[in-house]
């Protein structure tokens, strides 16, 4: 019901607009002249400028009356439309008829009689057939455009929609800042600074860095890999004073690569998530390996570590997975999360994402 | 009397800052051990019979709870946490010794005060102590468990490969093995639809087929087929699954 609402709604719409009616005469024109031609081609009568007038005046009739009483009546449902454009063509053609014979004579001279071999009647119901057909070829034409618009609109109403999330995701794993972290982290530079102040000074400096990135409600969506690296180094750094030597990590990713925009929080939370559930709960400790490589316009990010393994690993879900659903969102399917087992122990995963896309 | 104790956190610089306080508000107590991990504490504990014992609750191998548990009967307890909201309610309910990270003098020093306190009016540690611990590790399991199964363990190459469940289109058994079916790929694992329905979180995975258990996330639609069983069409899916009777009821409300 109320689709059909905004169905007949937009066909108002759409011819209250002087382009739209315009266009549609022209077409209507264009086809009365055919039918002019297809008459002509079948009865030989050498006289097109006969027809010609007779098929304007019926089409130009009937949709001028179907325009005026659809504007002016509104029918809200197809039946009623249906029902007024009926009684609008049997109207037309009569009005039709009358104007092509006053034309005919008035201009060219040429009188018709209706009687003659029943023209009157061939005229009238030719007239109402061809002018249903044109009309029903109209229809279908605007609410074949009716459904496109709808489309378009839900498919930019979705993007929009799917913008809005991302954004929202983002700035939620921003704040993300985890209070054991923080807290720890205070106490351990409140510790140094008593005992050894230049590495309590420089562990104020990476924290730092982290809340400024996790804090900044305007940061921009996209960042470059250096800069998520930077923050990583602020983290492992922090960590590696907390953990001493029961922490060892790598980062090995060359300068090109660093150079390349990357959106901020994906590699983040796999750092974060291999101390958390690898490394930090062992009691030995052990070894992170953050490593990029590109190969075939496919950038790929593996964070390696050493640690407890996958059993630890069923706390670590929703990171993980919001990782997964912006990689989905971003890159649709060339962006891709791997979580595999490390060997000999611990966890590696690998992030892959098409580089033009980047 | 000069009482002794042992620190136990994995970070050295805390136990260190803990020490250096402690020196400084209770000069006399001895820190005759400080432990990196749970495991190191039970021995320090064994060894040493220390009075008090300063425990991390975030500690590799056990927790500081778990080593508590222990020796709730043996010393007197004071747990130290950087932040846990949980954990800190059930202490102030338990009436149990905490101390807040970054640990301040002011703080520290009633901890103290109680601590003497309690040590002079009764040697031994209060009977009820070890009921506490296990009333407080009680609760705070609650908040920790319920979970329901997330990863998919699957075999790729030489590789153990996990599998985020939200993944999975379908579970489908294969003899005694059951293949999981995702958008990409298709791997056998070796755990059961029957373990599997219990693992896996019902609200969101239904089983439909004594075979076949689905995301429901992934259905696109139910039809019913001559039969009368249902079928299911799978979104991006060109084949459809099975509804065997006793299971569409689940569709019903739909």
């Amino acid at each position: 019901m109320m689709q059909e609402r905004y169905e007949t709604e937009f066909i108002f719409k759409y011819w209250l607009n002087f382009k739209n009616v315009f266009v549609d005469f022209i077409i209507i024109i264009i086809i009365n002249t055919l039918i002019a031609l297809a008459v002509d081609a079948i009865r030989h009568d050498n006289n097109f400028l006969l027809n010609f007038v007779v098929s304007q005046s019926f089409g130009l009739a009937v949709s001028l009356m179907i325009l005026l009483s659809l504007l002016i009546f509104r029918p809200q449902t197809w039946k009623s439309l249906l029902f007024i454009a009926f009684i609008d063509i049997c109207l037309g053609v009569f009005v039709g008829l009358q104007i092509c014979i006053f034309i005919l004579q008035y201009f060219f001279h040429i009188v018709i009689d209706l009687k003659i071999h029943g023209l009157g009647l061939t005229f009238m119901t030719s007239g109402i057939i061809l002018s249903s057909i044109i009309f029903y070829f109209f229809m279908t034409k605007l609410r074949l455009k009716y459904r496109s618009e709808m489309i378009e609109q839900e498919k930019i109403k979705h993007a929009a929609m799917e913008k809005e999330y991302l954004s929202a995701n983002l700035k939620m794993l921003q704040a993300q800042i985890e209070p054991h972290f923080l807290f720890n982290t205070l106490s351990n530079i409140l510790s140094l600074i008593d005992t050894q102040p230049a590495k309590g000074k420089s562990m104020l400096l990476d924290l730092t860095k982290i809340l400024r990135t996790s804090l900044s409600r305007t940061m921009p969506e996209q960042t470059t890999l250096s800069q998520e690296i930077s923050m990583i180094e602020a983290y492992l750094h922090i960590q590696k004073i907390r953990m001493d030597e029961r922490l060892n990590y790598e980062i090995d990713v060359p300068d090109n690569i660093r150079q390349y925009s990357f959106p901020p929080m994906l590699l983040q939370p796999l750092v974060e998530n291999a101390i958390k559930h690898g490394l930090e709960p062992k009691v030995e400790g052990g070894e992170i390996v953050i490593r990029a490589t590109e190969e075939n316009n496919i950038l790929t990010i593996k964070v390696a570590d050493t640690g407890l393994g996958f059993s630890d690993f069923d706390k670590a879900g929703v990171g993980i997975a919001n990782v997964r659903k912006r990689l989905g969102l971003l890159f649709g399917e060339k962006g891709r999360l791997i979580i595999e087992e490390n060997k000999p122990h611990g966890v590696q995963a690998t992030i892959e994402v098409p580089i033009n896309d980047l | 009397m000069i009482y002794r104790a042992i620190i136990a956190d994995d970070e050295k610089e805390l136990r260190t800052y803990l020490k250096n306080m402690l020196a400084e508000t209770w000069p006399e107590l001895e820190i005759c051990g400080e432990a990196v991990n749970g495991r190191e504490a039970l021995e320090m504990v064994d060894a040493f019979a220390p009075q008090i014992a300063f425990l991390d609750i975030k500690m590799p191998g056990l927790s500081g709870l778990d080593v508590a548990k222990n020796i709730a009967g043996i010393c007197r307890i004071v747990f130290v946490t950087a932040f846990d909201q949980y954990a800190v309610e059930a202490f102030e309910r338990e009436a149990v010794d905490y101390l807040v990270k970054p640990v301040t003098k002011k703080r520290l020093v009633q901890t103290i005060h109680r601590l003497k306190k309690q040590l002079q009016s009764s040697p031994e540690p209060q009977a009820g102590l070890a009921e506490m611990i296990t009333q407080l590790l009680a609760n705070l399991q609650i908040n920790a468990s319920a979970e329901y199964l997330q990863w998919i363990k699957t075999q790729h190459k030489e590789n153990v490969r996990l599998i985020p469940v939200e993944e999975v289109d379908y579970f489908q058994a294969e003899d005694k093995y059951t293949l999981v079916i995702t958008a990409k790929e298709e791997a056998l694992i070796k755990k059961s639809i029957k373990e599997l329905s219990r693992e896996l979180d019902p609200q969101k995975f239904w089983q439909i087929h004594r075979g076949t258990i689905v995301n429901v996330s992934r259905i696109e639609m139910v039809g019913r087929s001559l039969t009368g069983r249902g079928i299911l069409k799978l979104k991006n899916r060109s084949n459809s699954l099975t509804v065997s009777r006793q299971y569409l009821h689940l569709f019903k409300q739909m």
